[in-house]
């Protein structure tokens, strides 16, 4: 990351972002690509910070296939200053480890206050991108985030609200750092104006390949990760044929004889 | 003999030991030594249940800073040498375990659900796409295997003590993470719904009377859950919410209160014995894996069966 001088700057942001398969198309193809609605809030979240400040810089990132250019197009209508998609072939199967080195290295290089990122995401779910970031950037990191005080967000801090078992947290924590947000915070993505609807972006997004970055052909794909999917199957759940009763009253007694044969009641 | 490290679960500490279970799906019951790297809860949360407690020093680190404990854990292994690492999948265990996994460069499963050998190899199920997959994980390389275990999914019942060594842990953290607690709104329920053998949930068919649902739960000595919906509407607490992204419960009976059934919230139900499920539609996907479908109105079935109950309470306990 960029040194930092004691003259206030504007924020810059970082978005890291994935497209995932619609959840309804999860089982029945073809797969619609939707934003991984945590990634959706924490880019709305920096979005609405910059429509308070125009300084602020907001980046994109995204390591995904170039099928999902036409998406990162759409999120530079929407006032982010960068979009970067990072793909080649070499990059297809990687894990998540992978996709945590690739992501890193390039955030690294570029000036940042704070990654903003999703707690999860609807295909995978581990949660595990946005903490080895963190990791490998030697930055505190953040899951469940569901507010952040605009007021109280600055480049030496941020203030927040982070959910967990035990219930709602407000947290401080130094910048720079890695905040990953939830659906739960609720914030949503600006429309586009209809002229940003019409602009040509296609010259503004940046496609970088892990060689860019870098890496050999060893250190992605299956050959660099650390772990392999070695099949995936739908889940089953052991089909019943219950009994069907209704709502009057021989329905609510056959409930109650139900419960009471599973020994339940005060 | 094969080395297994489990980190403890700091919300619910009594449910650490049911990572010895995966341990035990591992290496079979007699073929590991168990590490139990304890945090905030004292040794006799698991003495007598695995082989060496190693007691992390108070005011070492905090408790929930999961950069000091991911350096402990690396420097543990550094020691030990551990085979394998289980760390619950907490939102705590979700933030430590890449980090260790990170540091020792091996690959993370998270998540997990169920361990099976096959050929002397692992093969690591979980949850995936909204819960509506199952992916078997392969490890690659050296090693030790790391994982987060989903709460619930492993359940350990001992055949007999065993003598347990206890160690402090005080080797000083070098790093510590800038993390502050400014405050903190404590959940409302004193239990977690994980705990209850009935849990009375309501989904979008209950939203006009998820109120009522207390009540009936109370009556029924229960607890009120929820589904994704009431809770990303902001009916109900995330606490109780049950799914692939809230908790997986395992209730002699779960009485689903106009709950559709998406995969997402079957995944949550998998250890559920029984399921009542009230709903308009019979053909709605939770009546599949119900015993008992009540065809109509949640709201109305609230108000019928506490009319019951109240003018014919039924004592089981």
């Amino acid at each position: 990351m960029d040194e930092r001088s004691d003259t206030p700057m504007p924020m810059n942001l970082i978005c890291t972002v994935k497209f995932v398969p619609e959840p309804d198309s999860l089982t029945a193809g073809p797969h619609q690509l939707i934003l991984n609605p945590d990634d959706a809030c924490a880019l709305a979240f920096a979005l609405a910070l910059k429509s308070r400040d125009p300084g602020i810089g907001v980046e994109v990132v995204s390591l995904g296939p170039l099928s999902v250019r036409p998406h990162m197009e759409d999120l530079l209508r929407l006032a982010v200053d960068r979009g970067t998609l990072i793909w080649d072939p070499g990059l297809k199967n990687s894990d998540a480890y992978v996709t945590s080195r690739v992501l890193s290295r390039y955030i690294a290089e570029r000036p940042c206050d704070c990654v903003l990122t999703g707690s999860h995401s609807l295909d995978g779910g581990s949660a595990q991108v946005p903490v080895q970031i963190a990791e490998s950037l030697g930055l505190d990191q953040m899951l469940g985030v569901i507010r952040i005080d605009p007021d109280r967000f600055d480049p030496t801090r941020a203030v927040f609200q982070a959910v967990d078992e035990t219930g709602v947290t407000t947290w401080e924590m130094a910048l720079p750092g890695v905040l990953s947000l939830t659906r739960e915070s609720g914030y949503k993505l600006p429309y586009p104006t209809l002229t940003d609807l019409r602009r040509e972006v296609s010259e503004e997004l940046n496609i970088l390949t892990s060689r860019d970055l870098g890496f050999s052909a060893d250190e992605v794909g299956p050959a660099g990760s650390l772990t392999r999917v070695s099949a995936s199957s739908p889940v089953t759940y052991g089909e019943k044929d219950p009994e069907i009763v209704g709502l009057d009253d021989n329905g609510i007694t056959q409930v109650v004889d139900f419960l009471k044969k599973k020994g339940v009641g005060r | 003999m094969k080395k297994t490290c489990i980190l403890q679960d700091t919300e619910t500490p009594e449910k650490t030991t049911d990572l010895l279970a995966a341990a035990v799906r591992m290496y079979g019951r007699d073929g590991f030594e168990s590490h139990v790297v304890l945090v905030n809860a004292p040794p006799a949360t698991v003495t007598g249940r695995c082989h060496h407690v190693i007691q992390m020093t108070e005011s070492l680190a905090a408790e929930d800073d999961p950069r000091a404990l991911a350096e402990i854990l690396e420097i543990l292994h550094q020691t030990y040498g551990f085979d394998s690492i289980l760390i619950p999948a907490t939102t705590l265990g979700k933030m430590i375990a890449p980090r260790l996994a990170w540091r020792l460069k091996t690959g993370l499963a998270t998540g997990v659900t169920d361990i099976t050998v096959r050929d002397g190899q692992l093969e690591i199920t979980r949850p995936a796409g909204l819960g509506t997959m199952l992916e078997t994980i392969l490890q690659e390389g050296q090693g030790p295997v790391i994982m987060t275990i989903r709460i619930n999914a492993f359940e350990y019942t001992q055949k007999q003590a065993v003598p347990t060594r206890i160690s402090p842990y005080s080797r000083p953290v070098t790093v510590r993470s800038t993390l502050t607690r400014l405050g903190v709104e404590q959940n409302i329920e004193p239990r977690d719904i994980r705990d209850f053998e009935v849990l009375v949930a309501g989904g979008g068919g209950a939203i006009r009377c998820f109120p009522a649902l207390e009540p009936l739960a109370d009556a029924l000595n229960g607890a009120v859950a929820a589904s994704r919906k009431l809770v990303d509407l902001g009916i109900a607490k995330r606490n109780i919410q049950v799914g692939q992204s809230g908790k997986t419960v395992t209730p002699k009976v779960y009485l689903a209160l106009g709950i559709h059934g998406s995969m997402q919230h079957l995944a949550g139900l998998r250890g559920a014995a029984s399921i009542l499920a009230v709903n308009t539609s019979s053909h709605a996907p939770i009546c599949r894996v119900s015993d008992l479908v009540v065809q109509g109105d949640a709201c109305e079935f609230i108000e019928k069966l506490m009319g019951k109950l109240m003018h014919h309470p039924h004592k089981n306990t």
